[in-house]
């Protein structure tokens, strides 16, 4: 990958993260909040953005979302990788459905 | 108090949306202000048959039993969530969380245990200090308890199955392997 492609590649991704944001938002502002997993605040923010803002803010160098949790325990069970007593795969990212649902502090202003 | 147009159609519209997704009728009694005649009719104009009769069957020990707490707790998990975040009619959090439930439960490849009905008797429970929410103490997610479970030594379901857990052979289950 040349520098140009990684730029354009997170240009690519940072655009389709605003636009599919935008669009739960808009949709069903609850649900959003829930499956976007960020706080009213920044919610707003991306409802409210023009189009010709989102192009521009998503043309940097750095990608806009990032990880919903960096916790290992869920990142264990969802990759199903640590040897424990329950290892179908279906179970484990269910164990990590429950534990990600409970995670709403992230998600709250501080 | 005036009647609201306004007010009543939002009722009828929150009644539609209970009963497509296969609310009983002693949910959309407590949840609207319709009259117990109206309800009726209009379950069968959007459901096409007559309601089932009779009481609600469910008790708390349902909810405690292996594989329902683990459907129970995703849910509670979503719907309180929703709750924490925005600001909600509590039905309608009902409503958004089962939906959400549902999505991620088929991505799962289990079937769904919960109903709309047991998952709004769910909150009843849970509003009424019947049922709570205790953190195990293994992977810090919560979970379905009674009130009184001692939080300290509570591990779920998930990190330690009871022994005959996960052996049914029926499909769509919650396999331990």
């Amino acid at each position: 990958m040349t520098n140009e492609q990684i730029l354009s590649e997170i240009r690519e991704a940072n655009l389709t993260y605003l636009m599919l944001a935008q669009n739960l938002i808009r949709s069903d502002r609850a649900e959003a909040l829930f499956r976007l997993g960020m706080s009213e605040e920044s919610a707003d923010l991306i409802a409210n953005l023009s189009p010709a803002q989102i192009l521009k803010i998503a043309s940097g160098n750095m990608l806009l979302c990032r990880f919903r949790v960096d916790d290992d325990i869920v990142w264990n069970l969802l990759t199903n990788h640590t040897t424990r007593k329950v290892d179908n795969d279906a179970t484990t990212r269910l164990h990590a459905s429950i534990l990600m649902a409970g995670r709403y502090s992230e998600a709250m202003q501080p | 108090m005036a009647k609201s147009v306004l007010n009543e159609s939002r009722q009828i519209e929150r009644a539609v949306a209970l009963i497509h997704l296969g609310a009983r009728l002693q949910v959309l009694e407590s949840e609207t202000d319709l009259s117990y005649e109206r309800l009726l009719r209009l379950y069968k104009e959007v459901a096409g048959k007559s309601p089932s009769k009779g009481q609600l069957p469910f008790s708390t020990d349902w909810f405690l039993t292996w594989q329902p707490n683990i459907h129970a707790s995703l849910f509670l998990n979503t719907y309180e969530y929703l709750g924490k975040v925005s600001a909600l009619d509590d039905i309608d959090a009902i409503m958004k969380a089962f939906k959400l439930y549902c999505e991620q439960i088929a991505s799962c490849d289990v079937e769904p245990l919960l109903s709309i009905t047991r998952a709004w008797r769910l909150v009843k429970f849970i509003d009424n200090n019947m049922l709570t929410m205790t953190r195990c103490s293994k992977c810090g997610g919560h979970f379905v308890t009674e009130p009184y479970e001692n939080a300290r030594h509570f591990v779920c379901g998930l990190c330690e199955p009871p022994a005959r857990a996960g052996k049914s052979a029926l499909a769509g289950g919650i396999m331990l392997h």
